[in-house]
């Protein structure tokens, strides 16, 4: 007995020990293809959320699968939340993926440390040279080598269904009138602006436009934040306005599956990424096992779009320039495979599906290929037109990581006193970015 | 742990029967032992190792794709344990929700014990069975299933709230309060803990002589009594070893607090010392210091198991 239990007891404590311990222990490579024959392998390609139009993904495997008989290619689809950790271990490990699709503000973590394989200037000419956006070339850019090259910008638009709100709405013309607008449109069961509180991509056009800025360098290199400038904190006011007196979302929500309360129609205004649309747009029964609902018979068939308007009449308000990066990684086990995909990608043919489908290619030359004959395409196109990023330290990406911005405007959302939360807001900012 | 434990007495046994004998090296235990000794050191050994090396050295994103790494010396451990806002509130955090949860996984997973104990065949396969299945849900899918129940906009709780109340809970946030927070964190938890408490005490109780409890009775003590003095002495070192693991499974918890955050919440107000390390380590790319924490955080482990085995076994040297 007495033995027992002290066997007991030390069993239980290894064992504790052990757990405790091996919990982030990773681990396998299934990549076990002979060296010799370099010629073919599995190639994986990682695309991020939905974001990356179905058509263009089957033009990417089959060209790729007939330009080099005997190799595969498998899209391996990740998610927006967390990309960053989940890039850092995998990418450092030895089973890493070839090709990376990264969020432009976060590619300086990436290519600051070695972790993509690096472009010389003749691939980089051969891929599109000045034709490609420059600001995004710029964000994959380090120590003036390229590492990492544009995938697709993004743009947002407002949009609305006529047939949930009236058809006899008037476009406002002005960000106050919007904000106005957006809190005479809320009803008890129905959001003016739909802004779920974690959704800080959509405050910074209230910052910018009101004077305000993110944060920015002195003459002595440090970073200053801005939020608690003085118009940092009146767009913030703005951005608590509407997120306290228009918008019924949940005050800590993401803004992920936005389709849902929009095809309910307990939303006025949406401001989302223009692709939303194929999702709101899409039929109440998906085509494909994996498909999400939409609501194409109803709120969506009617959907259209307009930019977010600006401080003064008959601008556009400066909008985050959302979009991805791509890049080869340092550690794969197939560099050269993995660049005839890179290749594919940076293709016209490629970049021509990603505008046909309304996303603003990697190539400026190929503007013209989105379609301009409807309103969400013209409003993406316009608010793209005037686009601000975030800013250029390589330590952004872990002011990201770290939900900062999340945190703050989810305490706004609940009403929190602003000009503590841009105190405290800033203050964390300074403290990443000046590590 | 074990081998110590045991040798004096094996030495004292072997001196009284046998006249002295030159020692020869025991052979044949540590070859025995060889196999498990390896796959420790391989599984547990190395990264503890790989974890105190990294917490003396400056570990960022560069050195993981092969940069040389700098040493720091203690540089790491001061900025840790100097950092109030930070460390301090995490740990002192992790601490509060740690008690609670143990406290409440061992009162209702004792109460669920006693009552298998006396339900007829056929309910105790019904309650062993649910048990079962809360107990073989991966905390991911659980956590998700939590947070689909407690959703803002079409959770199941705010639905009954506005039937039952009348008023208009819909929309009601209940991860946006710390409190709030931790207190559906703590049901997702205690949840889940539940079963193994419950059957590892079901195991227990049911191996207490019947015939010490029906002496007890008519002796005249009552069920309290019964419970107090006979029951829980009986499985004293069952529940030494159910409090230990589930102290070490609830300070170091990660997957249903990190999924939950995901769903809603401030992060910085509901960090626990597990996600903490896994932002300040895999999300910023501070390795050194996420390794130091780390280290602090063993010892802190170590110390509390330490306490409570040395505990037991004094007990049982009595």
């Amino acid at each position: 007995m007495k033995r027992n239990r002290l066997v007991a007891t030390s069993v239980a404590s290894t064992i504790t020990l052990a757990l405790a311990l091996t919990a982030c222990s990773t681990g396998g490579n299934d990549n076990g293809s002979g060296e010799g024959e370099a010629a073919t392998g599995d190639i994986r390609v990682w695309l991020n959320g939905s974001d990356t139009p179905d058509a263009a993904r089957e033009y990417l495997k089959t060209t790729f699968e007939e330009e080099n008989p005997g190799s595969t290619l498998t899209i391996e689809e990740q998610s927006w939340t967390g990309l960053v950790d989940k890039l850092t271990t995998s990418l450092s490990g030895s089973d890493s993926p070839d090709v990376v699709e990264v969020g432009n503000t976060q590619s300086p973590a990436f290519t600051s440390a070695g972790f993509f394989r690096e472009i010389t200037e003749e691939e980089f000419q051969s891929l599109g040279g000045d034709d490609l956006l420059q600001g995004f070339v710029e964000a994959g850019d380090w120590d003036e080598k390229h590492y990492a090259l544009p995938y697709y910008a993004g743009s947002r638009a407002v949009f609305y269904s006529p047939s949930a709100i009236g058809s006899d709405i008037t476009v406002p013309a002005t960000l106050d009138e919007y904000v106005e607008l957006g809190k005479s449109l809320k009803t008890d069961s129905r959001s003016g602006v739909y802004w779920p509180g974690q959704d800080w991509y959509n405050a910074l056009p209230f910052i910018w436009e009101n004077g305000g800025f993110i944060a920015e360098q002195n003459d002595a290199g440090e970073w200053e934040g801005g939020f608690s400038s003085e118009g940092g904190l009146a767009g913030l006011a703005q951005v608590q306005d509407l997120m306290t007196n228009a918008s019924l979302a949940p005050k800590d929500g993401q803004e992920t599956d936005l389709q849902v309360p929009f095809c309910e129609g307990k939303v006025a205004f949406l401001s989302a990424p223009t692709w939303i649309q194929w999702s709101i747009n899409a039929p109440e029964e998906p085509e494909t096992p994996d498909g999400v609902p939409g609501c194409a018979s109803t709120y969506g068939g009617d959907l259209t779009a307009f930019p977010l308007p600006g401080k003064e009449a008959g601008t556009t308000a400066q909008v985050f320039a959302g979009g991805s990066n791509i890049a080869v990684a340092q550690k794969s086990n197939n560099p050269e495979l993995a660049f005839k995909a890179f290749e594919i990608m940076m293709s016209d043919e490629y970049q021509t599906i990603l505008a046909e489908n309304g996303l603003i290619p990697a190539k400026v030359s190929l503007a013209s290929a989105v379609p301009q004959d409807n309103p969400i395409a013209q409003a993406g196109v316009a608010a793209a037109a005037n686009t601000r990023l975030t800013p250029a330290s390589p330590k952004w990406a872990d002011v990201e990581a770290q939900n900062v911005l999340q945190s703050a405007f989810t305490k706004i959302a609940n009403g929190d006193d602003v000009k503590t939360v841009a105190a405290e807001l800033d203050a964390k900012i300074e403290e990443i970015l000046n590590s | 742990m074990s081998s110590t434990t045991l040798e004096p007495r094996t030495e004292r046994s072997g001196a009284a029967v046998r006249p002295p004998k030159k020692r020869r090296p025991p052979v044949l235990p540590w070859t025995l032992l060889l196999p498990s000794l390896v796959v420790l050191g391989v599984l547990v050994g190395y990264p503890i190792v790989r974890l105190v090396v990294m917490s003396f050295q400056k570990y960022e994103r560069a050195q993981l794709m092969g940069q040389p790494a700098e040493w720091v010396g203690f540089d790491n451990y001061a900025q840790v344990l100097t950092d109030v806002d930070g460390f301090w509130t995490v740990l002192l955090r992790s601490f509060l929700f740690m008690v609670v949860c143990v406290a409440l996984t061992m009162l209702i997973g004792t109460l669920v014990a006693l009552l298998m104990m006396r339900l007829g065949k056929g309910f105790r396969l019904l309650v062993s069975i649910g048990l079962l299945l809360a107990w073989a849900m991966p905390a991911l899918a659980g956590t998700v299933v939590w947070g689909w129940i407690f959703d803002s906009d079409y959770g199941v709780v705010n639905n009954l709230l506005t039937k039952i109340t009348g008023e208009n809970w819909l929309g009601h946030a209940w991860l946006i309060n710390p409190l709030l927070f931790f207190t559906v964190a703590t049901i997702i938890i205690v949840w889940g803990a539940v079963p193994f408490v419950a059957f590892t005490m079901y195991a227990g109780l049911t191996q207490i002589p019947g015939e010490v409890l029906e002496a007890a009775q008519l002796d005249g003590a009552g069920p309290v009594k019964r419970f107090r003095l006979i029951m829980v002495p009986y499985v004293r070192s069952i529940i030494t070893v159910l409090v230990v693991l589930s102290i070490i499974w609830d300070l170091r918890v990660f997957t249903q607090i990190y999924a939950l955050q995901d769903i809603g919440g401030i992060r910085e107000q509901t960090n626990t010392i597990g996600v903490y390390i896994y932002q300040m380590g895999m999300a910023q790319g501070h390795y050194g210091l996420a390794g130091a924490i780390s280290v602090i955080f063993v010892f802190i482990m170590l110390a509390i198991s330490f306490y409570y085995v040395r505990q037991t076994v004094r007990e049982e040297e009595l």
